[in-house]
């Protein structure tokens, strides 16, 4: 398939860009942007160490594997890179995983520790994340644009910050990219998956201290993680509710519904400037009409 | 009891599930809810024939 300029949107930029999108603001200095490449650097790194101030050797414990001094996969987990979604900001996390490490029986045991205020610092380190994600994704959109010829083209909104937006409210980069009942109606369906998964565990379903996993699928909709990290998270949990698992999936399920959400914002913005070829889908027909 | 109860909470779910896979084919709300609800039907059919396909295994393999 390819959009109305004969170009396959399909076709990405390339291995060496998205290896480039693991450090922020790279995509942005290789495009000339100086400041903005500052920018990035400066706000994913600041946003990390801002969690990580409370979190600190903590955060080895959230990641697939936990460096226990025995396992084949300790020299990765010592560098912090199996912790998602931070892994996305690849150069702090890596030099904070770096400073903090410590394989003695001591430090394993305090990564066990749970520190006050965990939820809230660990949704903020994991912000810092998806905030590396959504600067590398508005630096292949300038890539995109220079390598179709569109350099000077306006979309209706950032494809990038529509994404962003909806990670925090889905339905919201569709408000902004001109989309809004649409929205409204996507955004309804992830809020209401996760609010029942929330009911049906009493609130318990979203805790990445204790089921790091599947948080890292519901922190997709960060607006819902964020709310769980300051209200659900740290209620006192007195017996496993029966509904448990029930809520978890239907949690994470949301998470993913929502990645769905932000990736559809993406290209709802992405295509005012680069249509679909005349034909080329039932969405643009009904935009016409609408 | 359970079962139903799960169920009941299947379904709704698959539906909205569906409204956020169709909505990338649709631009507007209307026509989201429509597909979602065709989209819907046909998931719940494939649902049941899956477990009906299991519990066929399961009795072929393991027994009543």
């Amino acid at each position: 398939m390819v959009d109305a300029n004969q170009n396959d949107p399909a076709k990405g930029n390339g291995l060496p860009a998205f290896i480039m999108g693991f450090v922020p603001g790279l995509l942005q200095w290789q495009l000339g942007q100086k400041s903005r490449a500052a920018l990035a650097l400066a706000s994913c790194s600041a946003v990390l160490f801002l969690g990580w101030l409370v979190v600190g050797e903590r955060l080895f414990y959230w990641g697939l594997t936990v460096p226990d001094g025995s396992s084949s996969f300790d020299n990765l987990a010592q560098l912090g890179l199996p912790v998602l979604p931070e892994i996305l900001n690849l150069p702090a996390q890596v030099l904070g995983a770096l400073l903090s490490f410590d394989g003695s029986a001591t430090g394993l045991r305090m990564q066990r520790l749970p520190r006050d205020l965990e939820h809230l610092a660990g949704w903020v380190t994991a912000a810092s994340g998806m905030l590396a994600a959504f600067w590398a994704a508005a630096g292949h959109w300038q890539l995109r644009l220079r390598r179709d010829g569109a350099a000077g083209a306006r979309p209706v909104a950032d494809p990038a910050l529509c994404a962003g937006l909806s990670w925090i409210v889905p339905g919201l980069g569709h408000a902004r990219a001109g989309q809004k009942d649409k929205g409204v109606v996507m955004g309804a369906a992830v809020a209401v998956v996760f609010a029942l998964g929330l009911v049906f565990s009493d609130g318990h379903a979203v805790d990445r201290a204790q089921y790091g996993v599947w948080w890292i699928g519901q922190n997709l909709f960060g607006g819902g993680s964020l709310f769980a990290a300051l209200v659900t998270g740290p209620m006192r949990s007195v017996a496993t509710p029966i509904d448990l698992d029930l809520g978890i999936v239907l949690c994470t399920v949301a998470g993913l519904m929502n990645l769905v959400v932000m990736c559809d914002a993406y290209t709802v913005a992405e295509r005012s400037v680069f249509p679909l070829a005349a034909g080329g889908g039932a969405a643009e027909q009904e935009g016409a009409e609408a | 009891m359970e079962l139903l109860f799960r169920i009941a909470v299947f379904v709704p779910v698959l539906f909205l599930v569906a409204l956020v896979v169709v909505a990338q084919q649709h631009a507007t709300a209307d026509a989201t809810v429509k597909a979602a609800v065709v989209r819907t039907g046909r998931w719940v059919v494939w649902s049941v024939v899956l477990l009906v396909s299991m519990t066929l295994l399961e009795l072929l393999f393991i027994g009543w």
